[in-house]
């Protein structure tokens, strides 16, 4: 019976080309979306899976109070006598190990010189804890001698060439020789960190490069990510209990958390398989991710099936008329309502069964574009999991069935009498449901328009808001500490080219975050008041602010004709409100001590976007303190616009002359500023591509249910027109009523998506408001979508000659 | 075998009922054949289609081999149907999508024979109607003759005990109609109980009983 079902449904397939073209095109383009969209979401939800402990590992991170007990700053990261004493006092800890990233770290093999991102120090036991393939050397000793090194089998070959790199020695920082002792295969992409280099853990204990008692003492240094191994099913909330004891224990005699530390400062466990998902801390490794994109594209996915299902059910019921006939005949001889349904539901699974062959080749096709959007590098393979193999199985089942449920049922249930003696009329049967469908259809397409149009309006705003500060033509260096004391000398060696304006070095530069700060303090009288904001620090020199053209004020600017700068502060103007004081005139002159640096505010500037758009300004302070030289990080060359190759040239030479053992590399400062927001961009372009599928599919929905309808009608227009009617009368009166759902779908759709969006600006600090204009456009592109859609057809038959269709009925 | 007593069906149009069939009372005999003549619009396809079950009554009672139709749920009476009744069109109303095999083949499968069984049946049947040579064409590919053998064919596959004829020849020409009417005739000499519905006085005579209808009324009987 069955074979005879499938048999007629493939051979009704063939035979309605035009309907079953649209049926199957809109399954498969919306079964392809949702491929893409789940292999996405699987490789989201598969990270750091790949360690055989995966479960069982936690990353140990660490948050500051504010005087107020409002949390200040989170990090992934803690400073390095945590990792010394949890071990001891926590035995349930079956392992620990350690990475610390080595920042821009400048090395050398031969005459190969590079600015190396991505080296870490780590605990030798990291291959315990970490799955990841040792191919060269002995994993559980690589990372044991000090000045040991590993690499990928990329950074291998980028230093090495065609070498075997074992054993062979790499110059770090100008001053270490480390051996390599090992090749690893890279952290796969999905896990939260890809180190590109493994330097030993033990070579950190050397006095020169940090000190065994710096690791024992540094409860300030909070930039090593500590992960621990705990017993299968352990509840982490006993350790989280007892942490607050341990910090009181161990932090003592640390001035800036007072005499109770576990108030200022506090422990926190994640589960390494949901860093990557969860973790929003100010600092981690590698930009994460959020469950919510995961959530935002799991119901594009079902929108877009859920209005390819709906075209599946229009045109099916639309044309069950065509097949009243074959029903009534079944009926007769014998069939029963429940074998039809059977028999029309099979038909729905079969073409989904053809569908979703077809999306698979399509996603094979597709995927390496959503791979170029994302930065990812997924594959089919993700796919190749028994639970993902019986879903995918089971799927045109359940799809077919549920596409098919309601046409199944709306034809079994016709009288066979009426259908054989030609009585059956189309006209009002399943209507008002198709109609609801096509809504549906329209109002989560004109949701996705403005979602669209909202996520590009933000975008703009964010790249078009004045940051307060220039960010054109302006060349960022990896400072590189050497150039300390000939510094002067090479700046005035680059400005002696027209073609540099300005040069500053900083130890954070805007577009990157602001996560330094110290204790603050006013003075009335002589005794200090703390003050209980936070304010984030920047060490800047003399050239900062006239370099960004960032606004002053009042007061003044650093200057080299003070010699008292030194002890000087420049605060912006959030910074003067948060302390309290009335204005930045107000502020000029008054006494401020920061970290322990006493001394007198000489400026204040407007406040300007150092952080993204994302983030509040905060109250800032840059100081100069010759303490803090060594922390400069960034050197900024500001150029002029129209000749940027000589300028760049300019810089290189001096940079060769000056400091000739490190390398020269550079990036534009407006290029790291659109970085800022690329997973926005991302979502943009994700946006629109599925808003134009979903309607495409709810598209060719309608132009397939129109020409149904309006073939239906023939007769009425061939009437219409031998009774005088114009063709433009004629299409008005076949569009009206499909232009009408369409509008009840815009008035359906603003509300859900004035909401949806006003949720996801609440995420921007800096936002637009939505106007109502984006509605009226949305809608208006539906609209337009829709009447150029229906009048397509609509014309075809106003314009046919009267007889011929007055003759055919 | 039926026994039709005071069957009347209406349709209320503007308040008042409009009388399709009134008040009719009819028996046929296993073996019968029976001929229901009548101007368009006098009831007789209704009656056909009240006999078939296909079509319901508002008042009155039927009995079919002493059950009582008017009593039956929906389920219970084409369960009865289909293992009665085999239907023939005057459109013959095969099932454009599958072969001449095909068209015949379903009923047999809606009654759950087995698929080595079906085969012996169909193929028999296909013999005694010689389209054996046709079995893979699909109906559009053949004459109206053939189409209403095949018609006739499937309506037989299910060993019926009663055809219901629906104007069985009112698409045919004259040399086709009366060998549709030769076969009737045929079946009905094997035991085959029909009732066909016809305008033409010649068909009719091929029945041993005629009954004439009038605006839903049994006019009279020759």
């Amino acid at each position: 019976m069955i074979k005879n079902y499938f048999k007629i449904a493939w051979r009704n397939l063939i035979k309605h080309k035009g309907i079953s073209g649209i049926n199957l095109f809109g399954l498969t383009v919306g079964l392809t979306s949702c491929l893409l969209i789940t292999v996405y979401i699987l490789n989201e939800l598969s990270y750091d899976r790949y360690n055989k402990n995966a479960d069982n590992i936690y990353r140990v991170t660490r948050s500051f109070n504010n005087k107020d007990g409002v949390v200040s700053l989170n990090l992934s990261t803690v400073a390095p006598p945590f990792g010394y004493y949890l071990p001891t006092d926590f035995p349930e800890i079956q392992k620990m190990t350690r990475l610390l990233d080595a920042v821009i770290s400048p090395l050398r093999y031969k005459e190969k010189l590079f600015n190396e991102k991505g080296v870490f120090f780590a605990d030798e036991n990291l291959f315990d804890v970490f799955s990841v393939k040792v191919l060269k050397g002995n994993p559980a000793t690589a990372l044991k001698d000090p000045f040991s090194i590993m690499l990928t089998e990329e950074s291998a070959k980028k230093y090495f060439g065609e070498e075997d790199p074992m054993d062979k020695t790499i110059r770090y920082n100008n001053k270490f020789e480390l051996k390599v002792t090992g090749i690893y295969k890279a952290f796969p992409s999905n896990a939260h960190m890809h180190p590109n280099m493994l330097c030993s853990f033990n070579t950190l204990r050397d006095t020169a490069v940090y000190g065994e008692e710096n690791l024992r003492t540094n409860w300030g240094n909070n930039s090593f990510f500590t992960y621990i191994v705990l017993p299968k099913g352990y509840d982490i909330k006993n350790m989280g209990t007892r942490f607050p004891a341990f910090i009181d224990k161990h932090m003592t005699g640390q001035e800036y958390v007072g005499n109770q530390p576990s108030k200022m400062t506090k422990l926190g466990l994640q589960k390494l398989t949901d860093i990557h998902l969860y973790s929003h801390t100010d600092y981690e490794a590698e930009p994460n991710s959020d469950i919510s994109r995961v959530y935002i594209f799991a119901s594009i996915a079902l929108f877009i099936l859920l209005i390819a299902c709906i075209n599946y059910m229009n045109l099916s019921t639309a044309r069950s008329v065509l097949r009243a006939r074959e029903i009534g005949i079944r009926k007769v001889i014998g069939a029963e309502k429940k074998e039809l349904i059977f028999q029309f539901i099979g038909e729905s699974v079969l073409i989904t069964v053809v569908a979703i062959l077809l999306a698979f080749g399509l996603l094979a096709l597709t995927l390496p574009w959503l791979n170029k959007l994302t930065g990812q590098n997924l594959s089919t393979g993700i796919l190749l999991k028994w639970q993902v193999v019986v879903s995918l199985v089971l799927s045109p089942f359940i799809i077919g069935a549920i596409a098919g449920i309601y046409p199944a049922m709306f034809m079994s249930s016709f009288k066979p009498v009426k259908t054989l003696k030609g009585f059956f009329k189309a006209g009002g049967a399943g209507l008002s449901l198709r109609k609801a469908l096509v809504v549906t259809q329209f109002s989560i397409s004109i949701i996705l328009i403005i979602t669209t149009m909202v996520v590009y309006q933000q975008l703009h705003y964010m790249q078009k808001k004045s940051l307060g500060f220039e960010k054109d033509h302006m060349v960022i260096i990896p400072y590189n500490r050497a150039l300390n004391d000939k510094y002067e000398s090479f700046r005035t060696e680059m400005l002696a080219n027209s073609s540099i304006k300005d040069a500053t070095r900083t130890s954070r530069i805007p577009t990157g975050r602001l996560l330094d700060a110290s204790n603050a303090a006013t003075f009335s009288g002589d005794s200090a008041v703390p003050v209980n904001t936070d304010i984030k620090l920047v060490s800047v020199d003399y050239d900062f602010i006239p370099t960004y053209k960032i606004k002053l004020l009042a007061g003044r600017n650093y200057s080299r004709e003070y010699g008292t700068d030194t002890a000087s502060f420049v605060l912006n103007e959030s910074a003067i409100k948060a302390i309290g004081w009335k204005n930045p005139e107000n502020a000029i002159g008054k006494e401020f001590k920061y970290d322990d640096i006493r001394g007198h505010v000489i400026g204040v500037v407007d406040d300007f976007h150092f952080e993204s758009m994302h983030q509040k300004i905060v109250p800032m302070v840059f100081v100069m303190f010759p303490s803090r030289v060594s922390f400069f990080n960034n050197l900024s060359v500001k150029i002029a616009g129209n000749d940027v190759s000589s300028a760049l040239a300019t810089i290189e030479s001096a940079w060769k002359k000056f400091v000739p053992d490190t390398p020269f590399e550079y990036t534009f400062l407006d290029d790291n500023f659109d970085k800022l927001y690329e997973s926005e961009q991302k979502q943009g372009t994700l946006f629109t591509t599925f808003a134009c599928i979903a309607i495409l599919i709810a598209c060719l929905g309608l132009l397939g249910l129109s020409a149904f309808t309006i073939s239906q009608r023939i007769k009425e227009i061939g009437v219409r027109k031998v009774l005088g009617a114009n063709t433009g009368g004629i299409v008005a009166l076949l569009s009206k009523d499909f232009l009408k759902l369409v509008a009840i779908a815009a008035l359906i759709s603003f509300p859900v998506a004035w909401y949806a969006m006003n949720n996801w600006l609440k995420d921007f600090a800096y936002r637009i408001n939505i106007q109502w204009w984006i509605f009226i456009a949305a809608a208006v592109v539906a609209l337009l979508v829709a009447l150029i859609t229906v009048s397509s057809q609509a014309i075809k038959a106003a314009l046919a000659n009267p007889v011929k269709s007055l003759r055919t009925e | 075998m039926i026994e039709l007593k005071h069957i009347s069906k209406w349709v209320t149009i503007g308040g008042k009922p409009n009388f399709i069939l009134k008040d009719v009372n009819a028996t046929v005999n296993e073996g019968e054949f029976l001929s229901i003549m009548g101007p368009s619009g006098s009831g007789k396809s209704t009656l056909l289609n009240v006999i078939g079950m296909l079509d319901e009554f508002n008042e009155g009672e039927y009995r079919f081999f002493h059950e009582e139709v008017h009593k039956m749920k929906e389920k219970q009476r084409s369960n009865l149907y289909k293992q009665y009744i085999g239907f023939v069109f005057q459109a013959y109303h095969l099932i454009d999508e599958l072969t001449v095999y095909e068209n015949i083949e379903t009923p047999l499968i809606y009654q759950d024979v087995k698929s080595s069984e079906r085969k012996a049946m169909v193929a028999d049947i296909l013999d005694r109607f010689n389209i054996v040579g046709k079995k893979d064409l699909f109906p559009t590919q053949l004459s109206g003759g053939q189409q209403q053998l095949v018609g006739i064919a499937r309506a037989l596959i299910a060993r019926p005990k009663l055809i219901l004829a629906d104007e069985p020849t009112g698409n045919l020409n004259s040399k086709q109609g009366e060998e549709i009417m030769n076969l009737f005739k045929q079946l009905n000499d094997e035991g085959v109980t029909i009732i066909q519905v016809t305008h033409s006085e010649k068909n009719a005579a091929y029945g041993k009983r005629i009954i004439h209808l009038l605006d839903g009324r049994i006019e009279r009987e020759e």
